[in-house]
């Protein structure tokens, strides 16, 4: 069984069809990149999978279990995780902060017991505040974890993202283009980091992005994306070889 | 471990100075009360417009409802209660006790009525919703005559039949009655007391993993969602958890004035507490602490130019506003302290 299952998946916002009947499954353990032109809806696709839209048409699953109609916080409880675009991580809170925020789902202890503190209390604080120095270490992020998030380097930023979704612990995380604004050494580094993610983790990754260094360097199959239709399916060769990816990339051929 | 102690020991503390208290001059003993009733009112406002960033405008209508039920309370079934707890110094503080929880509770449920419905809106439109809820329950308690209407609440008769009513009636005036009226039970170690459990209260809860969920709503209510966190849930909490707290400051202001109108509870009251959370640093424990206790103390340290007081008053607010916009205390997060290693290395690289 795949995974994640996108079944005939429509969205409209009104009269405009953003995503028009996008199939697509992501199986265990596998790194599924996503490209399209600019506006071609491929944060849509995204923003469906973690419930911020609900499809028009069309269902999507997880291990079989449909995600429709759940809120994205459910569907991050079902073990789906992501990064945005544009970085949102949390301006007031340490780097260790932003981290911490994603342990509070599965947290045994809840309002009550921050106020009595019982010694249950204080062991699980212990064991997250581990899991997260841990968490940073193995992303070079341990020297700076009580600063503030926003104040480190862009290149760490995106990585601190990356590390805030996996402590959400999740079957499949979603990256939206990650190697948005690096330069090209960070580019290189953003290689490695998602191809020891996915190895260190055995999760399942799909990746957004413009870079086809990044999607060619990392991706296993690929899906393309145009004005929400599914144009081409396959293998970074076949996809880079494709004349209808070319076209939709740089434009018609002959005039 | 050592918060708890520091709580413990602040709470004997309290009780000390609280021995003591007859010698204060009434006067400040007043500025006192006052300003431990303003900590907690901008304490509890703080965790929703501070920490989770929910603007809300109707303290004061939490506050009302807390207070006027807690004064009804303590004089309607003063009977009951002195008759459960006895008619001495030890009843008196029970009934108090119990007044000011239920004081606490009715207002935490109409945060709870008030909030699940408005906390969907956001910015301008949450706080028109709250000022508009905290008008309401003005408007309300300005009629409602058995809590003495728009004259305010000072008391209420019991007669021998078991009738009570606002007002001495000269029909009956042939049946014995007792007045009840609103004592006064608030005193330093009560209010002070109070403090102490909102400030153990809301450090405690901020400073856990589970607390941090408050700040992320404020700063990122989308990232937080796909975190994982149940948004509704901590907004509506940390509602819930200001309304209680400023229930519990509305009954320590009644019993502390003996004396309850509807013109404590308008709009000028919501916009003072907010004001002392802005002005203190939103999201900052001790500056909105200080803020408090400044623009308790400020108006006070103005009566002598009278007439130029509020104008005064209003320009060291513009004043304060334009030098610290972020506030007193706005800056330095104590959540987010620098530790040395950082300082160290700020130090080295230019």
């Amino acid at each position: 069984m795949s995974l994640l299952e996108i079944k005939n998946v429509t969205m409209r916002f009104g009269g405009l069809t953003c995503v028009d009947c996008f199939n697509a499954h992501v199986e265990p353990n596998e790194l599924v990149g996503i490209i399209g032109p600019n506006g071609a809806g491929k944060t849509t696709v995204f923003n469906m999978v973690t419930g911020v839209y609900d499809p028009t048409e069309g269902d999507i699953l997880l291990e079989g279990k449909s995600l429709v109609q759940y809120k994205p916080y459910e569907v991050s409880g079902m073990g789906i995780s992501r990064t945005f675009q544009n970085i949102r991580l949390f301006k007031s809170l340490s780097v260790k902060d932003n981290v911490r925020v994603s342990f509070i789902k599965n947290l045994d202890h809840g309002y009550f017991s921050t106020l009595i503190r019982p010694g249950k209390f204080t062991a699980e604080e212990k064991t997250i505040d581990d899991k997260i120095e841990g968490l940073l270490e193995i992303f070079d992020l341990q020297d700076s974890k009580n600063e503030l998030g926003i104040s480190l380097p862009y290149g760490d930023q995106r990585k601190l993202e990356i590390v805030r979704a996996l402590a959400t612990s999740p079957k499949l995380l979603l990256l939206d283009e990650p190697a948005a604004g690096m330069n090209p050494t960070e580019k290189v580094e953003l290689n490695t980091l998602i191809k020891k993610v996915k190895d260190k983790f055995k999760i399942s990754i799909v990746l957004i992005e413009h870079d086809m260094k990044v999607v060619m360097g990392v991706c296993e199959r690929i899906y393309v994306l145009e004005y929400g239709k599914k144009i081409a399916e396959g293998l970074p060769e076949e996809i880079r070889n494709n004349p209808k990816v070319i076209e939709a990339y740089l434009g018609d051929t002959h005039n | 471990m050592k918060s708890k102690l520091t709580f413990l020991s602040a709470i004997v503390l309290v009780y000390v100075i609280n021995l003591f208290s007859s010698s204060i001059d009434p006067y400040f003993y007043t500025i006192l009360i006052y300003i431990g009733i303003n900590i907690i009112l901008a304490t509890s406002l703080n965790l929703i417009n501070g920490f989770t960033g929910q603007f809300s405008l109707g303290h004061a209508g939490f506050m009302a409802i807390g207070g006027y039920l807690a004064i009804a309370m303590s004089t309607y079934w003063a009977p009951f209660f002195y008759g459960i707890f006895g008619d001495n110094d030890f009843g008196h503080n029970m009934t108090f006790f119990c007044v000011i929880i239920a004081g606490g509770l009715a207002a935490a449920i109409a945060g709870l009525i008030v909030g699940v419905p408005s906390l969907r809106l956001k910015g301008d439109y949450l706080a028109i919703t709250t000022l508009g809820f905290s008008e309401i329950i003005r408007v309300f308690i300005q009629n409602m005559n058995v809590i003495g209407a728009s004259q305010g609440y000072r008391g209420v008769y019991i007669y021998q039949n078991g009738l009570r009513d606002i007002q001495a009636h000269d029909e009956l005036t042939n049946i014995p009655f007792t007045f009840y009226g609103v004592q006064k039970f608030t005193n330093f170690f009560w209010v002070f007391l109070f403090v102490s459990i909102i400030v153990y209260f809301i450090y405690n809860l901020i400073n856990s993993t589970y607390g941090r969920g408050f700040l992320s709503v404020k700063d990122d209510e989308v990232a937080a969602e796909s975190m994982g966190i149940n948004t509704t849930k901590f907004k509506v909490s940390a509602f819930i958890s200001g309304a209680f707290f400023a229930g519990v400051a509305g009954a320590l202001y009644g019993h502390f004035n003996q004396y309850l109108n509807p013109e404590d509870f308008n709009f000028l009251r919501s916009v003072e507490i907010v004001v002392m959370v802005i002005l203190g640093g939103m999201g900052s424990i001790p500056g909105v602490i200080i803020a408090a206790v400044v623009l308790t103390i400020l108006p006070e340290l103005l009566r002598g130019v009278s007439e130029y007081r509020m104008i005064i008053y209003s320009l060291l607010l513009i004043i304060m506003m334009l030098t610290r916009p972020q506030g007193l205390f706005g800056i330095r997060n104590p959540l987010t302290k620098k530790t040395k290693s950082n300082k160290v290395k700020a130090d080295i690289e230019p």
